[in-house]
């Protein structure tokens, strides 16, 4: 119990450090790596606190997620490597006290909640695997699917909107389009 | 116990590869030449490059290294040979592999040299493209074990190999973890020809030699998971089992060199275009029939 208590605490600090270490450097890559290794700490979080499933499947999901996002982040800042000094952060004054209003708001619910009786012993991790699977196929998925669908049509949309439009205006001569 | 008879077969398995590398490379069969090899990159200078991003510089190979070894963890030699026995061990394996991208992309970035730069970033892209093409096989081979524990996996073959039972989805994994290993035809990231050596080019010495034994670990882990998910595992007549697991294993690693030594390199925007359009398509049809396959024998 205590030993738990201990990996708990101490992924849960690396998660905040490298968090905190996002907004600390002026690199694009290192920025997303950063908070790659986040939420890998996070992950490490669900592992310590016996949900194998969720734990491995987060620190697989970012893995690749914040690497795409690195990519992104290369190709559409001026000085993705942070050689120019570039700050950061922006709009300093609102994000500290919108930073500081959501911190409190989360302290609270975690203190306030009634989070109902600890669990005494948690199922074995093939028995939470099957259940989530269950649960998943189950009840919720009506849920996920449109939660699915949702963001299907997000990405096909965004990538629609992405894409330059192209005009034939020029006589249809494309080159000049652009 | 476990932990030192599997990381010993692993790096025995390791040299052995590496003798066949060097054999069908030079021509000369040679089982002291990855050893004299390594002693060789020890001996050299280790250079580090003007204004690099040095954390990544010098995390990358350790990185690359580690990810390699972990995935390992859960393959089992024989049924009570295998280090770590998760209930979710199919997914820690795609878990552990994912890093293998974090480690090229930071192997690419670190040096600041275009190429390698270049490399790194290709391996993204070749992520996009092979990605679908381990998660999907592997659902398939979880849905006839009904199980995620690599053990239970190896279990439900012992009448049937995966390779006969979904031939598919062995052609689609097999491809995919040459992907992943980025072994010709799928060098992307190195290219010898075009970026001279990509994420490898800035590095010497002691680093370059741990990026090749990065490099060689991840081709025997992803030979040993072919052997789990579709070879029988440790399945196989007279020999005990663990032999019968390293010899499947050495056997897919070989093939995987020797399969590249007749291909031409593919071309990034061929290799995303036939795996989406054709390899995630078949990967869902290799589901299809694993999933009637298994409602009609049960």
């Amino acid at each position: 119990m205590y030993a738990q208590a201990f990996f708990v605490a101490i992924f849960g600090l690396a998660a905040i450090g490298f968090g905190v270490w996002v907004f600390r450097t002026s690199s694009m890559v290192r920025s997303a790596l950063a908070l790659l290794f986040s939420q890998t700490a996070v992950g490490c979080m669900f592992l310590a606190m016996q949900t194998e499933f969720l734990g491995v499947l987060q620190i697989m999901m970012m893995a690749t997620e914040m690497s795409i996002m690195a990519i992104f982040m290369v190709m559409f800042m001026m000085d993705p490597g942070g050689l120019g000094g570039m700050d950061m952060t922006h709009q300093k004054r609102f994000s500290i006290g919108a930073g500081v209003i959501a911190g409190g708001v989360a302290i609270a619910v975690a203190l306030l909640a009634d989070w109902g009786p600890v669990t005494p012993q948690a199922p074995d991790a093939a028995m939470q695997t099957r259940e989530l699977g269950m649960e998943l196929l189950g009840r919720s998925m009506l849920i996920f699917e449109t939660a699915g669908i949702t963001i299907l049509t997000a990405m096909i949309a965004a990538t629609a909107v992405a894409i330059p439009v192209q005009t034939l205006a020029n006589g249809g001569d494309k080159e000049d389009s652009e | 116990m476990n932990v030192v008879i599997v990381l010993l077969a692993l790096l025995g398995s390791v040299w052995l590869l590496a003798v066949v590398e060097g054999w069908t490379t030079t021509g000369r069969l040679s089982l002291s030449a990855p050893l004299l090899s390594g002693l060789a990159h020890l001996g050299r200078e280790s250079i580090v490059p003007r204004t690099p991003d040095r954390l990544f510089f010098e995390a990358a190979p350790i990185l690359f290294l580690i990810v390699a070894v972990l995935g390992v963890t859960v393959l089992p030699l024989a049924p009570t040979l295998v280090i770590a026995d998760l209930a979710t061990g199919a997914l820690f394996i795609n878990a552990a592999l994912a890093y293998v991208l974090v480690a090229l992309i930071m192997a690419g970035w670190g040096p600041n040299g275009a190429y390698a730069m270049i490399g790194g970033w290709r391996f993204l892209g070749q992520l996009i493209a092979y990605a679908m093409l381990i998660v999907m096989p592997i659902t398939a081979v979880a849905m006839r074990a009904e199980s995620l524990v690599t053990t239970v996996i190896v279990a439900s073959q012992e009448s049937l190999w995966n390779i006969v039972y979904q031939p598919l989805g062995f052609v689609l994994f097999f491809i995919a973890a040459m992907a992943l290993a980025f072994r010709a035809p799928f060098d992307l990231p190195i290219a010898e020809g075009e970026l001279g050596g990509g994420v490898d080019a800035e590095y010497t010495g002691v680093r370059r030699a741990v990026l090749r034994l990065a490099r060689l670990t991840l081709v025997v882990t992803l030979a040993a998971a072919t052997v789990v998910f579709y070879l029988g595992g440790w399945h196989g007549p007279l020999l005990p089992p663990w032999a019968w697991s390293l010899i499947k294993t050495l056997a897919v690693a070989v093939s995987m060199l020797l399969v590249g030594r007749y291909l031409p390199r593919i071309r990034e925007a061929d290799l995303m275009r036939w795996c989406w359009t054709l390899g995630i398509p078949l990967a869902l049809v290799n589901i299809i029939i694993v999933g009637l396959l298994v409602l009609v024998v049960s």
